[in-house]
Protein backbone atom coordinates (compact mmCIF):
# COMPACT_ATOMS: atom_id res chain seq x y z
CA UNK A 1 0.00 0.00 0.00
CA UNK A 2 1.48 3.33 -1.05
CA UNK A 3 1.51 6.51 1.64
CA UNK A 4 0.38 9.73 0.75
CA UNK A 5 3.98 11.16 0.19
CA UNK A 6 5.37 8.07 -2.07
CA UNK A 7 2.63 9.28 -4.08
CA UNK A 8 2.97 12.90 -4.28
CA UNK A 9 5.44 13.62 -7.21
CA UNK A 10 9.06 14.65 -5.62
CA UNK A 11 10.10 18.09 -5.74
CA UNK A 12 12.91 19.09 -7.29
CA UNK A 13 16.06 20.65 -5.17
CA UNK A 14 16.48 23.47 -7.32
CA UNK A 15 12.42 24.10 -7.19
CA UNK A 16 12.97 24.10 -3.53
CA UNK A 17 15.72 26.32 -3.17
CA UNK A 18 13.77 29.04 -4.97
CA UNK A 19 11.41 28.89 -1.58
CA UNK A 20 11.92 30.93 1.37
CA UNK A 21 10.47 29.97 4.63
CA UNK A 22 8.92 32.54 6.79
CA UNK A 23 8.16 31.95 10.76
CA UNK A 24 6.06 34.90 11.64
CA UNK A 25 4.17 36.22 14.99
CA UNK A 26 0.57 36.02 14.84
CA UNK A 27 0.32 39.35 16.13
CA UNK A 28 3.27 41.67 14.26
CA UNK A 29 2.18 41.93 10.40
CA UNK A 30 -0.95 41.14 9.37
CA UNK A 31 0.09 37.24 8.05
CA UNK A 32 -3.40 36.08 8.17
CA UNK A 33 -4.67 38.50 5.99
CA UNK A 34 -1.17 37.70 3.73
CA UNK A 35 -1.03 34.20 2.54
CA UNK A 36 -3.49 31.99 0.91
CA UNK A 37 -4.39 28.35 1.75
CA UNK A 38 -1.19 26.94 0.67
CA UNK A 39 0.56 29.57 3.75
CA UNK A 40 1.96 31.03 0.75
CA UNK A 41 2.61 35.68 0.56
CA UNK A 42 -0.13 36.30 -2.22
CA UNK A 43 2.72 39.74 -3.21
CA UNK A 44 5.33 36.44 -3.19
CA UNK A 45 4.12 32.68 -3.80
CA UNK A 46 7.72 31.47 -2.94
CA UNK A 47 7.93 32.70 0.18
CA UNK A 48 5.44 29.95 2.39
CA UNK A 49 4.98 30.56 6.52
CA UNK A 50 3.98 29.47 9.34
CA UNK A 51 2.77 31.40 11.75
CA UNK A 52 3.29 31.40 14.94
CA UNK A 53 1.69 32.75 18.73
CA UNK A 54 5.20 34.98 19.19
CA UNK A 55 8.70 35.06 17.33
CA UNK A 56 10.00 33.57 20.41
CA UNK A 57 8.76 30.31 20.20
CA UNK A 58 10.97 29.91 17.01
CA UNK A 59 13.86 27.61 17.57
CA UNK A 60 16.93 28.44 15.62
CA UNK A 61 17.49 24.66 14.90
CA UNK A 62 13.75 25.00 12.78
CA UNK A 63 15.09 27.53 10.52
CA UNK A 64 18.74 25.21 9.62
CA UNK A 65 16.12 22.58 9.21
CA UNK A 66 14.69 24.35 6.41
CA UNK A 67 17.59 25.36 4.93
CA UNK A 68 18.93 21.93 5.34
CA UNK A 69 15.63 20.62 3.69
CA UNK A 70 16.68 22.99 0.94
CA UNK A 71 14.89 26.11 0.84
CA UNK A 72 17.03 28.92 -0.38
CA UNK A 73 16.43 31.25 2.80
CA UNK A 74 14.25 31.79 5.56
CA UNK A 75 13.08 34.35 8.04
CA UNK A 76 11.84 34.96 11.35
CA UNK A 77 9.46 37.88 11.56
CA UNK A 78 8.18 39.58 15.36
CA UNK A 79 6.50 42.44 16.45
CA UNK A 80 8.06 46.17 16.75
CA UNK A 81 11.14 46.00 18.78
CA UNK A 82 10.14 47.08 22.35
CA UNK A 83 6.40 46.47 21.74
CA UNK A 84 6.27 42.28 21.75
CA UNK A 85 3.02 41.38 23.02
CA UNK A 86 4.65 38.84 25.49
CA UNK A 87 7.50 41.21 26.62
CA UNK A 88 10.48 39.37 25.11
CA UNK A 89 9.77 37.25 22.11
CA UNK A 90 11.41 39.28 19.58
CA UNK A 91 14.40 40.02 22.12
CA UNK A 92 14.95 36.28 22.52
CA UNK A 93 14.92 35.46 19.11
CA UNK A 94 16.81 38.08 18.07
CA UNK A 95 19.61 37.25 20.85
CA UNK A 96 19.75 33.51 19.70
CA UNK A 97 20.04 34.31 16.25
CA UNK A 98 22.72 36.46 16.92
CA UNK A 99 24.26 33.80 19.07
CA UNK A 100 23.87 36.03 22.35
CA UNK A 101 21.51 33.57 24.08
CA UNK A 102 21.03 29.84 24.05
CA UNK A 103 19.80 27.98 22.18
CA UNK A 104 21.90 29.32 19.26
CA UNK A 105 22.15 29.15 15.49
CA UNK A 106 25.02 26.81 14.72
CA UNK A 107 28.08 28.63 13.77
CA UNK A 108 28.25 26.71 10.44
CA UNK A 109 24.86 28.54 9.19
CA UNK A 110 25.16 30.51 6.53
CA UNK A 111 23.98 34.02 7.92
CA UNK A 112 22.91 35.67 4.72
CA UNK A 113 20.20 33.49 4.05
CA UNK A 114 18.93 34.02 7.60
CA UNK A 115 16.51 36.81 8.11
CA UNK A 116 14.88 38.66 11.14
CA UNK A 117 12.27 41.54 10.92
CA UNK A 118 10.18 43.30 13.33
CA UNK A 119 6.69 44.95 12.74
CA UNK A 120 4.11 46.00 13.81
CA UNK A 121 0.74 44.98 12.97
CA UNK A 122 0.51 48.14 10.60
CA UNK A 123 3.66 47.58 8.84
CA UNK A 124 2.75 45.01 5.70
CA UNK A 125 4.53 47.06 3.17
CA UNK A 126 7.84 47.97 4.72
CA UNK A 127 7.87 44.45 5.13
CA UNK A 128 7.28 43.60 1.82
CA UNK A 129 10.75 45.88 0.90
CA UNK A 130 12.71 44.90 3.76
CA UNK A 131 11.66 40.84 2.38
CA UNK A 132 12.35 41.80 -0.90
CA UNK A 133 15.65 43.13 0.04
CA UNK A 134 16.41 40.31 1.75
CA UNK A 135 15.92 38.14 -0.65
CA UNK A 136 17.77 39.94 -2.79
CA UNK A 137 21.08 39.81 -1.11
CA UNK A 138 20.27 35.66 -0.03
CA UNK A 139 20.02 35.04 -3.58
CA UNK A 140 22.99 36.46 -4.82
CA UNK A 141 25.23 35.29 -2.82
CA UNK B 1 -18.81 43.71 21.61
CA UNK B 2 -16.50 44.66 24.73
CA UNK B 3 -13.42 42.27 22.82
CA UNK B 4 -14.20 44.93 19.27
CA UNK B 5 -13.79 47.74 21.74
CA UNK B 6 -10.48 46.10 22.77
CA UNK B 7 -9.14 45.33 19.10
CA UNK B 8 -10.30 49.37 17.94
CA UNK B 9 -8.09 50.48 20.43
CA UNK B 10 -5.27 48.67 19.95
CA UNK B 11 -5.45 49.70 16.07
CA UNK B 12 -5.55 53.03 16.62
CA UNK B 13 -2.65 52.64 19.53
CA UNK B 14 -0.64 50.44 17.07
CA UNK B 15 -1.31 52.90 14.02
CA UNK B 16 -0.35 56.29 15.68
CA UNK B 17 3.04 54.32 17.13
CA UNK B 18 3.75 53.53 13.80
CA UNK B 19 3.97 57.42 13.18
CA UNK B 20 5.92 57.98 16.04
CA UNK B 21 8.00 55.16 14.61
CA UNK B 22 9.15 57.34 11.84
CA UNK B 23 10.13 60.18 13.48
CA UNK B 24 11.86 58.19 16.03
CA UNK B 25 12.79 55.08 14.68
CA UNK B 26 11.80 51.65 17.05
CA UNK B 27 14.72 51.89 19.26
CA UNK B 28 13.83 55.14 20.54
CA UNK B 29 10.10 55.18 20.06
CA UNK B 30 9.47 56.89 24.10
CA UNK B 31 6.04 55.08 23.81
CA UNK B 32 8.09 51.77 23.93
CA UNK B 33 9.58 52.44 27.13
CA UNK B 34 5.78 53.90 28.78
CA UNK B 35 6.57 51.63 31.66
CA UNK B 36 10.11 53.06 32.22
CA UNK B 37 9.24 56.66 32.25
CA UNK B 38 7.58 56.84 35.75
CA UNK B 39 10.54 55.22 37.13
CA UNK B 40 13.32 57.11 35.62
CA UNK B 41 10.99 60.51 36.62
CA UNK B 42 11.02 58.67 40.03
CA UNK B 43 14.67 59.22 40.53
CA UNK B 44 14.27 62.48 40.37
CA UNK B 45 11.76 63.35 42.81
CA UNK B 46 13.62 61.25 44.95
CA UNK B 47 16.86 63.31 44.59
CA UNK B 48 15.39 66.70 44.34
CA UNK B 49 13.13 65.79 47.06
CA UNK B 50 16.30 64.79 49.33
CA UNK B 51 18.24 68.41 48.61
CA UNK B 52 14.55 70.58 49.68
CA UNK B 53 14.10 68.30 52.94
CA UNK B 54 17.62 69.51 53.76
CA UNK B 55 16.09 73.30 53.83
CA UNK B 56 12.57 71.97 54.75
CA UNK B 57 11.21 72.62 58.65
CA UNK B 58 7.60 70.68 59.16
CA UNK B 59 5.98 73.62 61.40
CA UNK B 60 3.17 75.93 60.79
CA UNK B 61 5.13 78.46 61.73
CA UNK B 62 8.23 78.01 59.35
CA UNK B 63 7.47 75.46 56.57
CA UNK B 64 6.38 77.92 54.23
CA UNK B 65 9.20 80.41 54.92
CA UNK B 66 11.45 77.37 54.80
CA UNK B 67 10.26 76.72 51.00
CA UNK B 68 10.33 80.44 50.03
CA UNK B 69 13.87 80.53 51.08
CA UNK B 70 14.45 77.43 49.20
CA UNK B 71 12.81 78.59 45.92
CA UNK B 72 12.98 82.53 46.09
CA UNK B 73 14.38 84.22 42.82
CA UNK B 74 15.91 88.01 42.94
CA UNK B 75 13.53 90.17 41.30
CA UNK B 76 13.48 90.69 37.75
CA UNK B 77 15.83 93.60 37.46
CA UNK B 78 16.34 94.70 34.11
CA UNK B 79 14.66 91.61 32.24
CA UNK B 80 16.56 89.41 33.74
CA UNK B 81 16.79 86.09 36.47
CA UNK B 82 19.72 85.03 37.80
CA UNK B 83 18.96 82.13 39.67
CA UNK B 84 22.26 81.36 41.06
CA UNK B 85 22.19 84.64 43.07
CA UNK B 86 22.58 83.61 46.42
CA UNK B 87 20.89 86.99 48.01
CA UNK B 88 17.01 85.54 47.77
CA UNK B 89 17.84 82.15 49.21
CA UNK B 90 19.39 78.78 47.65
CA UNK B 91 21.09 78.89 44.90
CA UNK B 92 19.16 76.82 41.90
CA UNK B 93 17.09 76.61 44.35
CA UNK B 94 13.73 77.24 42.43
CA UNK B 95 15.61 74.94 40.06
CA UNK B 96 15.79 72.20 42.65
CA UNK B 97 12.16 72.79 43.35
CA UNK B 98 10.97 73.02 39.27
CA UNK B 99 12.28 69.26 39.42
CA UNK B 100 10.29 68.32 41.92
CA UNK B 101 7.56 70.03 41.11
CA UNK B 102 7.39 69.42 37.44
CA UNK B 103 8.64 66.25 38.01
CA UNK B 104 5.62 65.18 40.25
CA UNK B 105 3.26 66.22 37.21
CA UNK B 106 5.55 64.17 34.67
CA UNK B 107 5.48 60.98 36.90
CA UNK B 108 1.44 61.10 36.87
CA UNK B 109 0.94 62.05 33.11
CA UNK B 110 3.54 59.03 32.48
CA UNK B 111 2.51 56.70 35.00
CA UNK B 112 -1.52 57.36 33.40
CA UNK B 113 -0.05 57.45 29.95
CA UNK B 114 1.84 54.01 30.71
CA UNK B 115 -1.94 52.45 32.07
CA UNK B 116 -3.66 53.95 29.10
CA UNK B 117 -1.06 52.30 26.42
CA UNK B 118 -1.30 48.61 28.66
CA UNK B 119 -4.93 49.14 28.87
CA UNK B 120 -5.13 50.21 24.72
CA UNK B 121 -2.84 47.25 23.69
CA UNK B 122 -4.47 44.34 25.72
CA UNK B 123 -1.92 43.76 28.02
CA UNK B 124 -4.03 44.12 30.76
CA UNK B 125 -5.92 41.00 31.14
CA UNK B 126 -5.45 37.25 32.37
CA UNK B 127 -2.26 36.56 33.53
CA UNK B 128 -1.10 39.73 33.66
CA UNK B 129 -3.79 40.60 36.25
CA UNK B 130 -1.06 41.04 39.07
CA UNK B 131 0.88 43.74 37.21
CA UNK B 132 -1.86 45.56 36.30
CA UNK B 133 -4.05 45.53 39.89
CA UNK B 134 -0.46 46.31 41.79
CA UNK B 135 0.09 49.49 39.04
CA UNK B 136 -3.25 50.92 40.57
CA UNK B 137 -2.56 50.58 43.70
CA UNK B 138 0.48 52.49 42.55
CA UNK B 139 -1.57 55.03 40.56
CA UNK B 140 -3.78 55.81 43.93
CA UNK B 141 -0.21 56.00 45.65
CA UNK B 142 1.49 58.57 43.23
CA UNK B 143 -1.65 60.42 43.79
CA UNK B 144 -1.93 60.49 47.38
CA UNK B 145 2.23 60.88 47.54
CA UNK B 146 1.95 64.39 45.10
CA UNK B 147 -1.00 65.84 47.13
CA UNK B 148 0.67 65.35 50.13
CA UNK B 149 3.67 67.39 48.81
CA UNK B 150 1.01 70.37 47.94
CA UNK B 151 0.01 70.38 51.71
CA UNK B 152 3.52 70.71 52.99
CA UNK B 153 3.87 73.92 51.46
CA UNK B 154 1.86 75.44 53.98
CA UNK B 155 0.12 77.98 52.09
CA UNK B 156 -3.02 79.03 51.39
CA UNK B 157 -4.11 76.16 49.10
CA UNK B 158 -2.74 73.81 51.48
CA UNK B 159 -4.95 74.87 54.20
CA UNK B 160 -7.90 74.47 51.67
CA UNK B 161 -6.77 70.52 50.63
CA UNK B 162 -6.44 69.60 54.35
CA UNK B 163 -10.04 71.31 55.37
CA UNK B 164 -11.30 68.98 52.29
CA UNK B 165 -9.88 66.58 52.92
CA UNK B 166 -10.41 65.69 56.53
CA UNK B 167 -14.45 66.57 55.41
CA UNK B 168 -13.58 63.73 52.51
CA UNK B 169 -11.85 61.12 55.25
CA UNK B 170 -14.91 61.86 57.30
CA UNK B 171 -17.46 61.01 55.30
CA UNK B 172 -16.29 56.96 55.43
CA UNK B 173 -18.79 55.35 57.67
CA UNK B 174 -17.89 54.47 61.34
CA UNK B 175 -13.90 55.12 61.19
CA UNK B 176 -14.54 58.36 59.27
CA UNK B 177 -13.98 60.34 61.78
CA UNK B 178 -11.12 58.41 63.89
CA UNK B 179 -9.34 58.69 60.07
CA UNK B 180 -9.96 62.66 60.05
CA UNK B 181 -7.93 62.87 63.06
CA UNK B 182 -5.03 60.30 62.05
CA UNK B 183 -4.91 62.22 58.77
CA UNK B 184 -4.15 65.62 61.17
CA UNK B 185 -2.25 63.99 63.98
CA UNK B 186 -4.84 65.41 66.61
CA UNK B 187 -8.12 66.87 67.15
CA UNK B 188 -6.88 70.36 65.56
CA UNK B 189 -3.84 71.49 63.09
CA UNK B 190 -0.63 72.04 65.06
CA UNK B 191 2.51 71.19 64.25
CA UNK B 192 2.31 67.83 64.67
CA UNK B 193 -0.05 67.99 61.81
CA UNK B 194 2.67 68.78 59.11
CA UNK B 195 5.22 66.55 60.31
CA UNK B 196 2.13 63.71 59.48
CA UNK B 197 1.99 65.12 56.09
CA UNK B 198 5.63 64.40 55.80
CA UNK B 199 5.66 61.45 56.43
CA UNK B 200 2.44 60.54 54.59
CA UNK B 201 4.95 62.15 51.66
CA UNK B 202 8.25 60.36 52.22
CA UNK B 203 6.41 57.74 53.92
CA UNK B 204 4.29 57.13 50.76
CA UNK B 205 7.21 57.62 48.07
CA UNK B 206 9.08 54.62 49.82
CA UNK B 207 6.04 52.47 49.80
CA UNK B 208 6.42 53.38 45.92
CA UNK B 209 9.29 50.77 45.81
CA UNK B 210 7.63 48.24 47.74
CA UNK B 211 4.90 48.52 45.38
CA UNK B 212 6.87 48.79 42.13
CA UNK B 213 8.73 45.31 43.59
CA UNK B 214 5.21 43.42 43.77
CA UNK B 215 4.47 45.51 40.49
CA UNK B 216 7.65 44.29 38.78
CA UNK B 217 7.43 40.17 40.89
CA UNK B 218 6.09 38.44 37.66
CA UNK B 219 8.10 40.22 34.81
CA UNK B 220 11.52 38.90 33.74
CA UNK B 221 13.80 41.25 32.10
CA UNK B 222 11.30 44.27 33.49
CA UNK B 223 11.82 47.55 30.86
CA UNK B 224 13.43 49.95 33.65
CA UNK B 225 15.46 52.48 31.72
CA UNK B 226 14.65 54.51 28.38
CA UNK B 227 16.21 54.70 25.79
CA UNK B 228 19.14 57.57 25.80
CA UNK B 229 16.91 59.63 23.50
CA UNK B 230 14.06 59.42 25.47
CA UNK B 231 15.73 60.04 28.54
CA UNK B 232 17.03 63.57 27.33
CA UNK B 233 13.60 64.59 25.97
CA UNK B 234 12.14 63.55 29.13
CA UNK B 235 14.71 65.66 30.99
CA UNK B 236 14.99 67.98 28.57
CA UNK B 237 11.10 68.72 29.68
CA UNK B 238 11.55 68.65 33.03
CA UNK B 239 14.59 71.33 33.02
CA UNK B 240 12.84 73.89 30.44
CA UNK B 241 9.48 73.87 32.79
CA UNK B 242 11.52 74.62 35.70
CA UNK B 243 13.48 77.10 34.21
CA UNK B 244 10.75 78.85 32.06
CA UNK B 245 8.03 78.61 34.92
CA UNK B 246 9.35 79.04 38.41
CA UNK B 247 7.71 76.97 40.94
CA UNK B 248 7.66 79.37 43.44
CA UNK B 249 6.10 81.08 46.42
CA UNK B 250 4.09 84.46 45.80
CA UNK B 251 4.63 86.61 48.31
CA UNK B 252 3.26 89.37 48.99
CA UNK B 253 6.40 91.89 47.28
CA UNK B 254 5.90 89.97 44.66
CA UNK B 255 2.28 90.65 43.94
CA UNK B 256 2.84 94.11 44.56
CA UNK B 257 5.49 94.88 41.79
CA UNK B 258 3.47 92.11 39.25
CA UNK B 259 0.26 92.31 39.87
CA UNK B 260 -0.54 89.88 37.57
CA UNK B 261 1.49 87.83 38.59
CA UNK B 262 -0.92 85.37 40.70
CA UNK B 263 -3.59 84.79 37.64
CA UNK B 264 -0.34 83.90 35.06
CA UNK B 265 1.46 81.04 37.73
CA UNK B 266 -1.23 80.45 40.39
CA UNK B 267 -1.12 76.62 39.20
CA UNK B 268 2.70 76.24 39.41
CA UNK B 269 3.41 78.47 42.21
CA UNK B 270 2.70 78.32 45.65
CA UNK B 271 -0.20 80.68 47.21
CA UNK B 272 0.52 83.34 50.21
CA UNK B 273 1.31 81.54 53.60
CA UNK B 274 -2.17 79.94 55.29
CA UNK B 275 -4.00 81.40 57.73
CA UNK B 276 -5.89 79.00 59.71
CA UNK B 277 -9.46 79.69 60.24
CA UNK B 278 -9.55 81.26 56.64
CA UNK B 279 -10.85 79.39 53.70
CA UNK B 280 -9.74 81.74 50.36
CA UNK B 281 -12.09 81.05 47.37
CA UNK B 282 -11.15 80.39 43.99
CA UNK B 283 -8.33 78.20 45.05
CA UNK B 284 -6.10 77.06 41.81
CA UNK B 285 -6.05 73.04 41.34
CA UNK B 286 -2.96 71.29 39.40
CA UNK B 287 -4.67 69.33 37.00
CA UNK B 288 -3.04 65.77 37.79
CA UNK B 289 -3.13 65.82 41.54
CA UNK B 290 -6.03 67.91 42.46
CA UNK B 291 -9.01 66.22 40.36
CA UNK B 292 -10.25 64.71 43.43
CA UNK B 293 -11.10 68.01 45.16
CA UNK B 294 -13.00 69.50 41.93
CA UNK B 295 -15.10 66.37 41.91
CA UNK B 296 -15.52 67.49 45.31
CA UNK B 297 -16.27 71.10 44.71
CA UNK B 298 -18.88 69.69 41.90
CA UNK B 299 -20.30 66.84 42.93
CA UNK B 300 -19.95 67.44 47.08
CA UNK B 301 -17.91 64.48 49.28
CA UNK B 302 -20.70 61.90 48.59
CA UNK B 303 -20.36 61.67 44.57
CA UNK B 304 -17.00 62.49 44.55
CA UNK B 305 -16.91 59.13 46.56
CA UNK B 306 -19.22 57.29 44.14
CA UNK B 307 -17.31 58.38 40.77
CA UNK B 308 -14.02 57.13 42.49
CA UNK B 309 -14.79 54.40 44.19
CA UNK B 310 -16.69 53.28 40.93
CA UNK B 311 -13.75 53.94 38.69
CA UNK B 312 -11.34 52.10 41.70
CA UNK B 313 -13.56 48.98 41.39
CA UNK B 314 -13.56 49.08 37.19
CA UNK B 315 -10.11 49.25 37.14
CA UNK B 316 -9.60 46.44 39.69
CA UNK B 317 -11.72 44.04 38.17
CA UNK B 318 -10.98 45.03 34.00
CA UNK B 319 -8.20 42.04 33.61
CA UNK B 320 -10.57 39.11 34.50
CA UNK B 321 -12.92 40.50 31.74
CA UNK B 322 -13.38 39.19 29.38
CA UNK B 323 -12.35 35.68 29.81
CA UNK B 324 -9.88 33.86 27.01
CA UNK B 325 -10.15 30.22 26.71
CA UNK B 326 -7.05 28.71 28.06
CA UNK B 327 -6.30 25.52 26.21
CA UNK B 328 -2.68 25.57 24.88
CA UNK B 329 -0.86 26.22 28.44
CA UNK B 330 2.69 24.56 28.23
CA UNK B 331 3.45 21.47 29.16
CA UNK B 332 6.66 19.95 30.40
CA UNK B 333 7.99 16.22 29.17
CA UNK B 334 9.11 15.21 32.21
CA UNK B 335 11.46 12.17 30.35
CA UNK B 336 13.06 14.50 28.09
CA UNK B 337 13.46 17.77 30.37
CA UNK B 338 17.58 17.73 31.48
CA UNK B 339 17.01 20.54 34.12
CA UNK B 340 18.89 22.92 32.03
CA UNK B 341 16.86 25.81 33.05
CA UNK B 342 16.86 27.61 29.61
CA UNK B 343 13.06 28.01 29.41
CA UNK B 344 12.38 29.62 33.18
CA UNK B 345 15.54 32.12 32.11
CA UNK B 346 13.23 32.74 29.33
CA UNK B 347 9.85 32.95 30.41
CA UNK B 348 8.37 36.70 30.24
CA UNK B 349 6.16 35.94 33.05
CA UNK B 350 7.79 34.00 35.72
CA UNK B 351 5.62 31.22 35.27
CA UNK B 352 8.36 28.46 35.26
CA UNK B 353 10.29 26.93 38.07
CA UNK B 354 12.81 24.40 38.55
CA UNK B 355 11.96 22.12 41.35
CA UNK B 356 14.32 19.40 42.71
CA UNK B 357 13.59 15.53 41.09
CA UNK B 358 12.99 12.39 43.09
CA UNK B 359 17.18 11.58 44.95
CA UNK B 360 18.48 9.27 41.88
CA UNK B 361 16.90 10.68 38.78
CA UNK B 362 19.19 10.90 36.14
CA UNK B 363 19.11 14.53 36.23
CA UNK B 364 18.86 17.08 39.31
CA UNK B 365 16.00 19.42 37.99
CA UNK B 366 12.78 19.94 36.54
CA UNK B 367 11.09 22.91 35.28
CA UNK B 368 7.62 22.88 36.60
CA UNK B 369 4.98 25.36 34.64
CA UNK B 370 2.89 27.80 37.18
CA UNK B 371 -0.93 27.27 34.76
CA UNK B 372 -2.33 30.52 36.05
CA UNK B 373 0.89 32.61 35.01
CA UNK B 374 1.21 30.61 31.55
CA UNK B 375 0.50 33.04 28.40
CA UNK B 376 0.99 30.48 26.17
CA UNK B 377 3.26 32.43 23.84
CA UNK B 378 5.85 29.14 23.66
CA UNK B 379 8.72 31.57 24.09
CA UNK B 380 9.70 28.56 26.53
CA UNK B 381 9.01 25.94 23.47
CA UNK B 382 11.82 27.51 21.63
CA UNK B 383 14.44 28.18 24.17
CA UNK B 384 14.10 24.43 24.68
CA UNK B 385 16.93 22.72 22.69
CA UNK B 386 15.04 19.17 23.87
CA UNK B 387 11.71 19.39 22.90
CA UNK B 388 11.22 19.14 26.84
CA UNK B 389 8.71 21.54 26.94
CA UNK B 390 5.64 22.31 24.17
CA UNK B 391 2.02 24.00 23.79
CA UNK B 392 -0.56 21.10 23.19
CA UNK B 393 -1.74 22.70 20.23
CA UNK B 394 1.12 23.10 18.36
CA UNK B 395 4.38 21.24 19.16
CA UNK B 396 7.92 21.25 17.81
CA UNK B 397 7.40 18.12 16.13
CA UNK B 398 4.65 19.67 14.08
CA UNK B 399 6.17 23.21 13.01
CA UNK B 400 8.84 20.46 11.56
CA UNK B 401 6.42 18.74 9.24
CA UNK B 402 5.14 22.10 8.37
CA UNK B 403 8.33 23.49 7.54
CA UNK B 404 8.82 19.78 5.20
CA UNK B 405 5.21 20.64 4.01
CA UNK B 406 6.01 23.70 2.66
CA UNK B 407 8.97 22.67 0.90
CA UNK B 408 7.47 20.04 -0.33
CA UNK B 409 5.25 22.13 -2.41
CA UNK B 410 8.16 23.66 -4.12
CA UNK B 411 8.59 27.10 -5.98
Amino acid sequence: MSTSSELTPSVSSESKSKVVVGFVCERSIPIQEMINQQKALHDDPNVKVVVLPCSGMVKPSQMELALAQGAGATFVCGCAMGDCHYRTGNIMIKERLEGERNPKLRKSTDRTKVGMFFFTMKDKHPFLEALAKFKALAFKS
Amino acid sequence: MYRKFLSLLKNLTVSFEKMINILTTQEHNPLYFHGAIPLYIFWFLIFSGILLWMYYIPTLERAWSSVNYISALPLIEKGVVNPADPSSGIPYGSIIRGIHRYGAAGMMIATILHMLRVYFTDRHRSWRWLPWISGVALLVLVLFVGITGYLLVWDNRAYALTVWTQAFIAAIPIFGQGLSSFFIGGDGITDYTLIRFFFFHVGGASLIFILMWVHFIRLKYPVVTPSRATNFLVLGFILVAAGAIPAINITQELVEKYPSLRDQIAYVASDAPANIGTLVANVRYDVWYMFPYYLIEKLGITGAWWIMGISTILLIVAPFYPKDRRDNIAEVIEAKCTGCTFCSLDCPFEAITMQDRAPGSKFKLIAVVQEARCSECGICVGACPFQAIELPNMDSKAIDGDVMALLKQGA
